[in-house]
């Protein structure tokens, strides 16, 4: 099963032809050359992949463990949400 | 003051080659571009013909770039690398600031507006593509190629429909020649080839019918059994210099441009006017300067539609008794209309007449039309022609007509 890390990094290389190396947690987006509009753009397909949706201004990464802790959490709100929904229609 | 202008670079994305090499040797020796359309849609299509580009996007971009280009600004771009770099052209911080962009394009993204409207309508999508506006936008490709290159001068993009890159060099000629600038990266791109885009054209009922035959003769500009235009796509971009300074670095002059007329038939949206086209050619002989007998070679807009007729009579009265002994040429017979592309591609096939000293023909004109009678150079090229001076036409939807002169370097 793989992690937010491993499948946010397979992301990147099918997106945009990164090599594995250069993604590791430490890397900052702009070391990869991304601005503020690539990453919108890259929010498309990640919400598809996580199946959640990340809010506006609620993305504000630098390095690529900011997106893995910000993507683990609204995956996490988002099943307890699903959590409460299915519980309060039992 | 006026200052002379130098043509210094040259490039092309078309139906008939990825380079301007390959276009002139495809269209000398006649070979067109048109063929049945490629996409799933087109059994669709009461109209199944089209003059498509072959292009590999990665052959030019990385993905991270294609990202936010839709095709038609991958075509300008692609267009733009090749003039720039066939130009030698190399600028310090300053001069960028007096080198500028001006693009013809008629309908900005229509790829991605297929695509958006495809989302939406079709699969009820709650979000779009991030980039759809950015891809949209009718300034996309002007803006890149500024970008790419750094030129931080004017950077605009004109839109007159089929004339939108012959009014752009045209503008560009006067920017330089006036002075505001020294350089201007200039011409158009079109890419609407979409199925919405074919469904429109239909109702319009202005496309050819694709011919029983062959499908790649299906646009016969001048000929008695033409049926109408064939849909087309591409990009067409060329350095404009200062000629000076053109002359200083020694760059290679394909030929200086010396005249530009643009008019309005102030008529009817779709329906041309002689007396529009005919200005038009004249105001473009009064600023550069000439006399009728002085053009060696018309390109005609000639889109294979009823009014292929208007523009013989427009030539005719322009030109006079010299009427009959100016060749003129449709090359939309091969690569189609390519809409806001078509003024700088047409204007590119004038250049390599005057560098080749060869006069591309009108394809598939096997039935000349009594109403039709000039010199339309038919089915066969011409080598070993005199070629000094050449003029291009472009003759709108919406009126707006646009014609460019462009003359052989001296010495």
């Amino acid at each position: 099963m793989s992690n937010t890390l491993e499948r946010l990094q397979r992301l990147f290389i099918a997106r945009f032809d990164y090599k594995l190396e250069e993604l590791t947690a430490s890397t900052t987006l702009e070391n990869l050359g991304l601005d503020s509009l690539d990453i919108i753009d890259f929010l498309f397909d990640i919400e598809d992949e996580f199946n959640i949706k990340v809010p506006d201004r609620e993305f504000e990464v630098t390095t690529i463990q900011d997106m893995v802790d910000a993507l683990d959490r609204f995956i996490s709100e988002q099943d307890s949400k699903q959590d409460i929904d299915s519980s309060t229609h039992n | 003051m006026k200052r002379r202008v130098a043509i210094t670079g040259l490039g092309i994305i078309s139906p008939c080659g990825n380079n301007t090499d390959e276009f002139s040797v495809n269209l000398m020796a006649g070979k067109s571009g048109v063929r049945r359309i490629s996409s799933a849609y087109s059994s669709l299509l009461s109209v199944k013909v089209a003059a498509e580009v072959d292009f590999n996007p990665l052959d030019y971009f990385i993905k991270k770039q294609l990202a936010s280009l839709d095709r038609v600004s991958q075509f300008a771009l692609a267009a733009a690398s090749q003039a720039w770099k066939d130009s030698g052209m190399s600028l310090g911080a300053q001069e960028k600031e007096r080198a500028g962009v001006y693009i013809g394009c008629g309908m900005g993204g229509g790829n991605s507006i297929e695509d958006l409207y495809d989302q939406l309508f079709k699969h009820n999508a709650d979000r779009v593509k991030p980039l759809t506006v950015l891809m949209v936008m009718n300034n996309a490709s002007a803006s890149h190629i500024s970008i790419e290159y750094g030129l931080s001068g004017p950077c605009l993009t004109l839109s007159t429909a089929c004339a939108s890159s012959a009014n752009a060099i045209g503008e560009a000629f006067r920017q330089v020649s006036d002075g505001y600038v020294d350089i201007m990266l200039t011409g158009g791109a079109e890419s609407f080839l979409t199925y919405g885009s074919f469904r429109s054209w239909e109702s319009l009922r202005v496309l050819a019918a694709e011919d029983p035959e062959d499908p790649s003769k299906s646009c016969k500009p001048f000929s008695k059994n033409r049926t109408g235009l064939v849909l087309g796509e591409g990009a067409a971009m060329v350095v404009l210099e200062e000629m000076e300074r053109a002359i200083r670095r020694e760059a290679p002059i394909y030929a200086e441009l010396i005249g530009y007329g643009s008019t309005s038939d102030a008529g009817h949206i779709t329906r041309p006017s002689l007396e529009g086209q005919a200005r038009a050619m004249t105001e473009a002989l009064k600023d550069a300067c000439l006399l009728p007998e002085d053009i060696d070679y018309i390109n005609a807009h000639g889109t294979a539609t009823q009014y292929d007729q208007l523009e013989t009579q427009a030539i005719k009265q322009v030109f006079g008794d010299y009427a009959c002994n100016v060749p003129v040429s449709s090359t939309k017979s091969m690569h189609g209309h390519t809409m806001g592309a078509a003024g700088a591609i047409e204007f590119i096939v004038s250049l390599l007449a005057i560098k080749n000293q060869a006069l591309s023909p009108t394809i598939n004109l096997d039935q000349p039309d009594p109403e039709c009678d000039l010199d339309y150079i038919p089915n066969i090229g011409r080598k070993g022609v005199k070629v000094n001076t050449v003029m291009s036409n472009s003759f709108a939807f919406g009126g707006t007509n646009a014609v460019l002169i462009a003359s052989k370097m001296k010495g």
